[in-house]
Formats: C-alpha cells, structure tokens, sequence
C-alpha cells in the first residue's frame, strides 16, 4: 500500500474518530457549561452506551433498536445520578469531581461483576465496503460520521428551537436571571445531565462495532475527550465540536507513522501548545 | 492540655505502631506496612488537597518516579540502599518541579484535568518504554543490604523492614506537621480559602502553590521507594492516574486537611479492602458507594466527625 492510499485512510480514520470524540466531548461540555461539573464518569457512561447496546443486542438481536435503547437508558441513569448524587452537594465543585470518581468505580466494577473481564465484539450491522483508492473501506464507519452529524445538528436545533433547550441556554448565561424568570432550573440541570450522558452514551453504542468492547473503555477514553474539551475551551460546545475533529485527525494521520500511544503523546503536545497560547482553549470564552 | 496533649498522643499511637509487630502475625504485619507506607502517600496528598486546595490526580506520577528511581538506581546503578533511596526522593521532587511549574499557573477544573492528563502521559511512556521500565510486568530486584553505622540491617527480615518504613512515615509525619503550623502552612491555607485575597495581601501564591507540589511530589516519592523496597518490585500500573484516585478517597474518608486523617482513613480502607477481596473479588463497587456516602453525608471524613462532635461536647453545656 502506497503511502499516500494510507494517508488518506489514516484521515478517514481520524474523521469518523473525531466525530465519536465529538459526541461524548460534547456531552461532556455541555454538562460542564451548565453545572459546572467536571464528570469524571463521563468514559464510563460511554463504556456504559456499549456494554448495554450488546446486552440489548444480545436480547433482540437488532442493533438498530440497541443504538436508540443504549442511549436512553444511559440518559435516564444520568437523571437519576443528577437528582441522586450530585443535587445534593451543588456548588461544591471539588466535592463534587471526588463523588463522580466513585461513580466511575461503581460502573466500572458492576460492568466488571455481570459483563466479565474479557473484550467482547460486536459486529457491524451491515457489510458494505466501499473501495476508496482501490482499497476496501469499511461503510459502516462512513454511517458513523453520518449519524454522529445528525445527532450533532440535532442537539444543535434543539439547543436553538426548542423550550428546554433555550431554557438551558438562558441558564447557562444568567444563572440568576434565569430563576427570575421562572426557568425551572433544577429540571433544566437535571434534563442536561440526562442529555449529556445520553451522547456519551451515543458516542459508545456508536463505536462499539469499532473497538472491543470492556469494563476499562471507559477509562481509555476519558483523556482523549478531556484533551478535546481543553483545547476547544470547557463549556464550548462548537469549540469541542472543532477540537474533536482536529485531534482526531491529528491521530489517525500520525498513527499512520507511529504507535498509538505515541500518536497520543503528540495530542497531548498539541494541547499543551494551545494551553500555553490560549490558556482559555480555541473558542473558549476569556475568563 | 492542648499543648502536652499532642506529644502524648504522639508517643502512644508511635509505640502501639512499635509493639505491633510482635503482636500481629506475619500476614497483618505485611498489611500494616502497607499502610502505612500508603498512609505517607495519602498524607503527602493532603498537603496539596486538604491544605492548598488543589485537587490533583496525578500524585501517582511522583510515587511512580521515586519507585523506579530507587528500583533503576540499584538494578542498574548498582548503587547502595541509601544513595538509592535519596535519589528516589530528588528525581521525584525535579520531576514535580517540572510538572508543577505548568500546573500552579492553572486554576479549579483546569486544574484537576491537567494533572490527570499530565499522569497519563508519564503512565503511557512508562508502558511503551518497558526496555527500562519493564513495562505493565514490571520489575524486581535484591534489595542491598542497609549500612547503619557499624551495623548492617536487612530488609529481607520483614519486621526490620517494617521499623525502617515506620521510622521514615513518623518523621515525614512530624516533617508535615510543623510544616503546616508554620507561616508556610497558614498562607497555604490563605490560598485554599480565597486565593485572590492571598494576591491581593503580597503573596506570590504561584510560588507558594510550586513549593507545596513539590514538597508533596518528593514526600509521594519517598512513599514509592518505600514501597519498592518492600515489595522489591516496581511497575507501570503504580503510576497510573487511579491510583492517585485511591490517596484521593483515603484523604476525604479520613478527613482531608488534618494529616492524621488520611492515615486513619488509608487504615481503614486498606484494611477493609483486603477483608473484603477474599471473598468478593470487585470489592472496589463497595468502595465507591462509601465514597458516595461519605461525600453525601459526611464530607469532613472520620476524623473531621469526631474533631466535630468533641467540640461541640465541649463548647455546648453553656453555650460558651
């Protein structure tokens, strides 16, 4: 294979990658943005997003019904942790990132108790490669990107045309203004941390055909979507959105030349060149 | 009473952990040495959390580094004991001083994100580095005999091996202690509570801030060539972000920002987690709940309840 086809596949790669990051970066931010809450949990709700997607697989053996089940429950999980756990010590923030630590270590050791130790897979719903340089290129991840540009534009009209979605929006820009107004704003939390997890979740039952599916995905992810939410800016979702894209470009093309771990190590230095430039991340708001 | 009562208290709790070897049986003593060297690591995070205010997860990183210093210094080295237990204590304290110098300029969540991912990038090159390191298997070594004037102690006999990891812990202990009574200690403190009045009062808070990370990076060190030295061994995984997850939740059950607590707090959870795994393998879901619970209802930790509860036995009656 030619340096260039490889290039081109590497890219590819990035693309659909940079697309999964953006759907749990986002969720991530979004959450950030509102409750100002730093989710540790966030890799597990994703690992959470596959491990039921093959549970429901394995049920109806239908992934089309596991991709829209997954990320609803995980959504509802999500209500239940914002009511349940976090509610009660609002507006203590590092208080707050200890106890999503502990929710990490729960998810991770019942996934670990019921779904095993070992790496499961789940096979792509359709075979259809498409040849691209005369190389066959898998389909279903041309199906990821486009469903994770669906869901992307739908958060977006939802954010823009929707009650709740405004309403968080308001939240987000005047807290205080807000309740003045009569924003609910306890459900307002509580209905983004349900969406916030639902995209995590998305973003897992999405890749799970691509990666192996274990207890510890959650933990691999988690640098990566936290490296993403750095440069784009915390709270920025088109800031996040973009970031995505660029580190997954930026590792699809350098493991193309190297491992990648070391592809990591150089997203990990593209980071700290923008934290050094624009401490406050690409689109991130100057504080 | 305050004054005499802290020497007292001291004295107790330092020979109770000098008779318990003799007491405890062979298994409870390999257990108890863990703790306490566990019990450093958590202490010396609580410099950084429970007295600064900065929340970080990459205390490991330092605990890795003062391990496979001491572990290198003398598989490779073929140093001494004590040259490699010293060295363990500087690579750890430079290599905080580096981390550090990136990482006090950050503030709140940015913060706590950049130590995870500072972690994650010395775990992952410890892991692709395994000609050094020896990767996720690690590696183990002989300990070298330790040369104590004209004796020669080995480590190999485990209740010389406990006397050595207790006489470092009570003295990093005291070490802390009049650290944080000191000037240093009440401006670290000024930073937790409002670090723009400490800008505003003079302080230089970043300085502050660097001189705390990597008085608290050489103490986690230390914690790590003690560890090496006990267990002979060294690896990847202790470098992992988690595991300064674990000093994290030991901290905040015990109490963060009293020293002791952390201690007290790595007793327990340690001791309850060694209980726990022999007959439920992923003890760690229990773990999490109690973390769950303690920040729920308890958010000052153990020694913070019953620091609470004496006080206000004391003060109530009269209301004076």
């Amino acid at each position: 294979m030619d340096i260039f086809a490889q290039l081109v596949l590497g890219a590819l790669n990035g693309l659909v990658w940079g697309f999964i990051l953006a759907l749990i970066a986002l969720g991530l931010t979004l959450v950030f943005g509102l409750l100002e809450i730093i989710n540790i949990s966030h890799g597990e709700l994703y690992m959470l997003g596959a491990v039921l997607g093959w549970y429901v697989l394995q049920f109806t053996g239908n992934f089309w019904v596991a991709l829209i089940l997954a990320p609803l429950a995980v959504g509802v999980l999500g209500l239940v942790i914002e009511r349940g756990v976090l509610r009660p010590i609002e507006g203590k923030p590092i208080i707050t990132i200890i106890a999503t630590f502990g929710l990490s270590l729960i998810f991770q050791q019942a996934v670990l108790t019921g779904f095993g130790g070992a790496p499961q897979r789940i096979p792509a719903p359709f075979e259809w490669d498409l040849t691209i340089l005369g190389f066959g290129y898998s389909g279903y991840r041309f199906f990821v990107a486009l469903c994770s540009i669906v869901a992307i534009s739908a958060l977006w009209g939802f954010l823009r045309r929707f009650k709740y979605g405004m309403w968080m929006r308001a939240v987000r820009q005047d807290r205080e203004m807000s309740l003045a107004l009569g924003i609910p704003i306890s459900r307002v939390y509580m209905l983004t941390f349900g969406l916030g997890s639902g995209l995590a979740a998305l973003g897992g039952i999405l890749a799970a055909p691509i990666v192996a599916l274990e207890f510890r995905m959650g933990l691999d992810i988690l640098p990566a979507v936290f490296i993403v939410v750095i440069i784009g800016g915390l709270g920025s979702l088109e800031g996040s959105l973009l970031a995505a894209l660029l580190i997954g470009e930026l590792e699809g093309l350098t493991s193309v030349f190297v491992t990648p771990t070391t592809a990591r190590i150089f997203s990990l230095v593209f980071m700290s060149a923008v934290l050094l430039f624009r401490p406050e991340g690409l689109l991130g708001r100057r504080r | 009473m305050k004054r005499a009562g802290f020497p007292l208290a001291f004295a107790v709790v330092l020979l109770a952990l000098i008779i318990a070897p003799h007491v405890l049986g062979t298994f409870q003593r390999v257990l108890l040495t863990e703790i306490l060297i566990w019990g450093l690591f958590a202490m010396a995070f609580d410099l950084l959390y429970g007295y600064t205010g900065m929340l970080s997860f990459g205390q490991a990183t330092f605990f890795g580094f003062g391990s496979y210093a001491l572990t290198l210094a003398i598989l490779r080295g073929q140093l001494g004991l004590w040259p490699a237990l010293l060295l363990g204590l500087a690579v750890s304290a430079v290599v905080a001083g580096l981390v550090g110098f990136f990482a006090v300029r950050i503030r709140g969540h940015y913060f706590v994100i950049i130590t995870v991912i500072f972690s994650l990038i010395f775990f992952f090159w410890a892991l692709n580095w395994s000609w050094l390191t020896g990767g996720d298997d690690g590696l183990s070594f002989q300990v070298p005999a330790v040369p104590l004037g004209w004796w020669e102690l080995s480590l190999y006999d485990p209740v010389t091996n406990y006397y050595f990891v207790l006489a470092f812990c009570a003295l990093a202990f005291l070490f802390c202690r009049r650290l944080v009574r000191s000037p240093i200690g009440r401006i670290l403190v000024g930073i937790r509570e409002n670090e723009e009045r400490a800008r505003l009062v003079g302080y230089n808070v970043e300085r502050f801030k660097l001189l705390i990370f990597v008085i608290s990076g050489a103490l986690s060190g230390l914690a790590g060539a003690l560890y090496s030295l006990t267990f002979r061994y060294a690896n990847a995984g202790l470098m992992h972000w988690t595991v300064s997850g674990d000093a994290v939740m030991w901290t905040l059950l015990g109490g963060a920002g009293s020293l002791v607590g952390p201690i007290v707090g790595t007793g327990l959870l340690v001791a309850f987690s060694d209980y726990v795994s022999s007959w439920f393998e992923n003890y760690k879901i229990i773990i999490g709940a109690l973390i769950i619970l303690v920040v729920l209802a308890v958010p000052q930790g153990i020694t913070g309840m019953i620091r609470d509860v004496w006080t206000a036995g004391r003060t109530s009656p009269n209301g004076s």
